[in-house]
């Protein structure tokens, strides 16, 4: 079984859900697919024992006279390549690795390379939690290449838990169009209102199912709660506003070094979920 | 005229707050959101929709003739956005970034690529001046190209109406509309948390505002939650010549003014309120 934890807000919670749900259940295998901010590792703390660059294809042109580069700059739906007479200009930052230009382009004058755009770090802790986390490096903006090769690592041997990035784009998407159930995470705030309701369209538009954890609860006003009692949306957890969780959180802890209590609430969870997907 | 975008690396660390205060503060300015997936300014800047107009995203292949299940396409694609290509062709929307190349090569002109709607962005009338502002549509593609065009169109009208600031809300992260907010701006405010997860994130936005030549302003948030890691980020900062702007105490009263559609700068009893106008006027004080 996959399960996603994910939140259109930013810092509602996801990471610390997706790890106390991993020390919760002990065997598992995990994934942070927030590739441009992961931090499930400071948290985890497994012994990485593991990298894996991901690389992308770019192409490159050899210039020669009476070559000319027109048709991949005509073919080109990125416009990573303008073509003046037999000059051309590459858009390294605009290209898609698609290789349209190779195909379109003069035979043998269009050729490619790899680029590194990332990087996939595993790891374990024990007693059984495989971990998987990616890396997106600093201005390559290629965040779903780092994504789809997580992906193919996904193992549904044990329990999947992935960790989603924040927001409800394609990056998001990525990160639950895969799983069984989706966790959301939210606060009861304004924000956090606003930002649930465009995740809960995404996961409708993908036929998901899905329970919600107010972290931060006691904050704001009762208008998240409403409007989830209104719908019927399952709320699966809260987890109180308190400043030790958020002073244990800016240790590297977590939510069961907070309260060990919290083990058994993650445990209870998991079986409400198992019930509802039916496994 | 000068742009300043709020930006973070790590989600919830308090952009919009900023932004929505510094927007409260400001005079002859225009607002942006350029948090498309996930915008929020909207909240308490209340606006009035002058204009909305409608976001097409890139085009998407989809089969428009009769399939001869040749499996030229599947093999050509490298998003594996096309399979059962010898059978039963589909086509997996959201992989296909719509490069074409399975269009290129059918032999018999079976595919298509089409452009869709993918949102909407607006023109708006707030209380505090003039706020663009758009909705990537859930889970879309292309949100950097949103943001751009909700930039550009921001640009137009600061232009028209002789406003000297744009104050940009962006998005976590370190992806394509991260940097479609950071391009060609004046100053970028970094809001960060003492905390470890926020100090990994905020390490690598910074070596991407770095690369666009632009010195960040540091402002620490919830500055009383630890102070170790508040005094790495000193450290760090201080090793760089990297200015901190600003340090924004820990306040249950942020949550409370938000819940209450008060800004925390006009709320007496807010020390974060306080220190936000201080950061404001230091920000002013740049030129």
């Amino acid at each position: 079984m996959i399960i996603s934890v994910a939140s259109g807000k930013g810092g509602t919670g996801k990471t610390t859900v997706s790890v106390a749900l991993a020390q919760s259940l002990g065997y598992c295998n995990y994934y942070d697919f927030d590739v441009e901010a992961p931090n499930s590792d400071i948290f985890l703390k497994p012994d990485i024992n593991h990298y894996q660059k991901v690389y992308v294809k770019y192409p490159y042109f050899i210039k020669k006279e009476g070559v000319s580069f027109k048709a991949c700059a005509d073919f080109c739906h990125f416009n990573a390549i303008a073509s003046i007479n037999e000059d051309y200009v590459f858009f390294e930052e605009l290209c898609h690795g698609c290789g349209g230009c190779i195909l379109v382009g003069p035979e043998g004058y269009v050729k490619e390379k790899e680029a590194e755009v990332g990087e996939i770090s595993k790891g374990f802790k024990s007693p059984g939690i495989y971990f998987h986390m990616g890396n997106l490096k600093p201005k390559s903006m290629r965040t779903s290449n780092v994504q789809a090769d997580l992906e193919k690592m996904l193992d549904e041997e044990q329990t999947v838990i992935i960790d989603s990035p924040p927001g409800n784009s394609c990056s998001m998407v990525n990160a639950v169009k895969n799983c069984d159930y989706c966790i959301l995470v939210t606060e009861p705030t304004p924000y956090g209102l606003s930002d649930l309701k465009i995740s809960i369209d995404v996961l409708k538009d993908l036929n998901k199912k899905f329970g919600i954890v107010i972290n931060r609860d006691g904050i704001g006003n009762k208008d998240l709660e409403n409007y989830l009692k209104e719908n019927g949306y399952k709320i699966l957890l809260k987890i109180p506003n308190d400043i030790n969780i958020a002073k244990t959180y800016s240790k590297g802890g977590s939510l069961l070094d907070w309260d060990s209590d919290m083990k058994e609430k993650f445990l209870r969870i998991m079986d409400e979920i198992e019930k509802e997907v039916g496994r | 005229m000068k742009q300043l975008t709020i930006i973070s690396g790590k989600g919830g660390t308090g952009k919009t707050t900023l932004a929505s205060n510094f927007i409260r503060l400001a005079k002859n300015h225009i607002a942006v959101d350029a948090d498309v997936d996930a915008a929020n300014l909207y909240i308490l800047l209340k606006p009035t929709i002058l204009k909305t107009e409608e976001f097409i995203g890139g085009p998407i292949a989809y089969l428009q003739g009769e399939c001869i299940n040749c499996g030229r396409c599947e093999e050509l694609c490298r998003f594996d956005a096309i399979s059962d290509s010898l059978t039963d062709i589909k086509f997996d929307s959201l992989k296909c970034e719509g490069c074409g190349v399975c269009e290129y090569v059918c032999p018999v002109d079976a595919i298509s690529l089409k452009a869709g709607k993918q949102g909407e962005y607006y023109i708006s009338d707030t209380q505090f001046g003039k706020f663009v502002h758009a909705r990537l549509d859930p889970g879309a593609e292309n949100s950097g190209k949103l943001v751009t065009i909700v930039r550009n169109l921001a640009e137009d009208i600061a232009y028209k109406g002789n406003n000297d600031l744009i104050i940009i809300d962006g998005a976590p992260g370190i992806g394509c509309s991260v940097i479609a907010s950071l391009n060609g701006v004046d100053y970028v405010v970094i809001i960060i948390e003492p905390t470890l997860s926020g100090i990994s994130d905020f390490k690598k936005i910074y070596d991407v505002v770095k690369f666009f030549g632009i010195e960040p302003l540091i402002v620490i948030n919830k500055k009383d939650l630890n102070e170790e890691n508040r005094q790495d980020i000193i450290k760090f900062c201080s090793s760089n010549s990297t200015q901190i702007i600003g340090e924004i105490p820990y306040d249950e009263r942020i949550p409370l003014n938000l819940a209450n559609n008060t800004f925390a700068v006009d709320d007496e009893a807010s020390t974060a309120g306080k220190e936000i106008k201080n950061i404001w006027e230091k920000i002013m004080s740049l030129g």
